[in-house]
């Protein structure tokens, strides 16, 4: 069975697999999941794509959408755009073979993140100077990389939306740069070009606020890339409008800062602030938000957050453990040095320019498309109070909903009968006493 | 005309637990899809007074009251009272202890604060009896 609503939703349900156990429904942080005729479970409303359904499923049954390895054949000009924690998932082999091995296996360009990395945290480093002293500058910004981050701001805590750093985040920057110009270079259809985006976390839809036409999962391409792992020519390179001087971006390649980036606290540790936060893992990430809502945080000027535990290398489609990436990545930055690939002339000019903006559509809310729930009236709210003083329920989750305030607030929704409540039921059965 | 009330508990010095009222009292407000920048406001002053209680006033209770038109703040304590309280409502005085200042409150904000996110502030309070803190948020659909 299919069933994806709402446009940060990947997840796929096999009703086969599915014993309706619920651990799904209790771990959905935006309570999206319903397990029906206590077989089942589907998503309802409110999917932010965070993935913790998959993590918990112990069937198997829940499965995130991507792209399958074999349409890169098919496509004209494909291009990878490689997450840093790929690199860590291949220990001992430096990026640019991990980047000729993704060529052979039929990608005609791969893009390290590095430069763009680079470039997105010289112009925070910039933005943050240029708003120190401004009394309205929203503090503490928030970190518009990770996109889960994103969709939990829209759907719980619309109030922090101001706190978002209003830029794109570096591989949606890399793949709206990249595009046109391939696409002249060769002369070709908008569709000829197709931008991959290899991740360890299948975090966000295609288009969505992220500019690339497919995702892989690092999990999809880690046994054939084992395969391809040996030297094969260097294609010519692309050039770009901000490209460094000698025109090579494979020699120019992958730097320390943008290996970091896979871990949590890289971020912050290319910003000249030691007023700075990494947060990672979904419930710290939502705690924190939640502190940061009741006004806490004001001193601190920027808040990295990543949902994964540990940060990038904890996303889902990792293949190898998170622990050993990170330390897979932390020797790899070792090795390459505290290389600067970006000049301050650079940044300013692109940063003038507005380079790094998120234009509004980038920033719609996700509350379109199935994401939206209706608002609760005051009577709605004092019939669901009545209502869990009639259940008098333990949160058991029998009845689908991952607790009894749920399961009222999706009585009165007209989305759940109250016989579905395994414990009136009993309680009526056993009479009054 | 139908009022919606919630009332919770805060406990002395239970700084585990302080802000919990304060969510839940936001999570209510999110479900009814009020204006976000409200909520914050409503946010901010409800946390701001329950750390007031937490470090100040003795068990206290914040109860909040959501009518069509507005939302009321009610947090009250039994604690010792401010003998003064319009120095107590001046930016950067706080009769915070050093402990409290060591984990980083005390600034002397929370009074003004939460003066200035409100649309009607009033307070009230006994020396050795407590205080009381009303606040009033305009809803403007």
């Amino acid at each position: 069975m299919r069933s994806v609503l709402g446009p940060g939703c990947y997840v796929h349900f096999d009703r086969d697999l599915c014993t309706g156990c619920t651990d799904c429904v209790r771990a959905c942080p935006t309570r999206a999941i319903r397990v029906q005729n206590s077989k089942s479970a589907l998503i309802v409303d409110q999917c932010i794509g965070c993935g913790e359904c998959l993590r918990v499923c112990p069937t198997g049954a829940l499965t995130a959408a991507t792209s399958e390895l074999e349409e890169v054949a098919q496509d004209q000009i494909s291009v990878a755009i490689v997450s840093p924690v790929l690199y860590a998932q291949v220990a001992e082999v430096m990026p640019q073979d991990v980047l000729r091995g993704l060529r052979r296996m039929g990608f005609q360009h791969t893009m390290d993140l590095s430069y763009q990395i680079e470039l997105f945290q010289a112009a925070t480093r910039e933005f943050i100077e240029r708003n120190r002293t401004a009394p309205q500058a929203p503090w503490p910004l928030i970190s518009p990389v990770c996109p889960v981050v994103l969709r939990l701001i829209d759907v719980q805590f619309p109030s922090l939306r101001p706190h978002v750093l209003p830029f794109l985040r570096p591989t949606a920057l890399l793949a709206r740069d990249v595009k046109p110009r391939l696409i002249q270079e060769y002369g070709v259809e908008e569709a000829a070009v197709v931008l991959y985006h290899i991740t360890p976390n299948r975090s966000s839809l295609p288009g969505e606020r992220s500019y690339v036409d497919k995702v892989l999962g690092i999990n999809d391409v880690y046994s054939e890339l084992m395969r391809h792992l040996q030297p094969s020519p260097t294609p010519p390179p692309i050039p770009l409008a901000h490209d460094p001087p000698e025109q090579d971006r494979f020699k120019y390649g992958t730097t320390s800062k943008g290996v970091l980036w896979g871990m949590s606290g890289g971020e912050i540790a290319g910003l000249d602030t030691d007023r700075s936060l990494a947060i990672s893992g979904l419930s710290e990430t939502i705690a924190y938000l939640q502190k940061i809502e009741l006004g806490l945080f004001r001193d601190i000027e920027y808040i990295e957050f990543r949902t994964c535990p540990a940060g990038c290398v904890g996303g889902k489609h990792a293949a190898v453990d998170k622990y050993l990436a990170q330390s897979a990545l932390q020797k790899l930055a070792r090795m390459l040095g505290a290389g600067q690939n970006v000049t301050r002339d650079q940044i300013i000019n692109l940063y003038n320019a507005g380079w790094f903006v998120a234009a509004p559509d980038d920033t719609e809310p996700v509350y379109r498309s199935g994401m939206h729930r209706e608002p609760l009236t005051i009577a709605s709210l004092q019939e669901i109070d009545t209502l869990l003083e009639k259940i008098q329920g333990k949160d058991c989750a029998l009845c689908g909903a991952p607790n009894c305030r749920t399961f009222a607030e999706d009585v009165v929704r007209s989305r759940a009968s109250l016989r579905d409540c395994f414990l009136m039921c009993k309680r009526e059965r056993s009479g009054p006493k | 005309m139908s009022v919606l009330k919630k009332c919770f508990h805060v406990k002395k010095r239970d700084f585990i637990s302080a802000g919990e009222a304060s969510i839940n009292i936001q999570n209510i407000l999110k479900s009814m899809q009020i204006d976000p920048k409200l909520i914050r406001r409503i946010a901010i002053c409800g946390y701001e007074g329950e750390m007031n209680v937490v470090m100040h006033g003795g068990d206290g209770m914040v109860c909040a009251e959501i009518n069509t038109d507005n939302i009321v703040l009610d947090i009250s304590d039994n604690g010792p009272g401010i003998e003064d309280i319009r120095l107590a409502m001046q930016k950067g005085y706080s009769t915070a202890t050093d402990e409290y200042r060591e984990m980083g409150f005390g600034a002397g904000m929370g009074l003004p604060n939460m003066e200035k996110n409100a649309d009607l502030f009033t307070i009230e309070s006994e020396k050795g009896k407590g205080t009381r803190v009303r606040m009033v948020f305009h809803m403007r659909r």
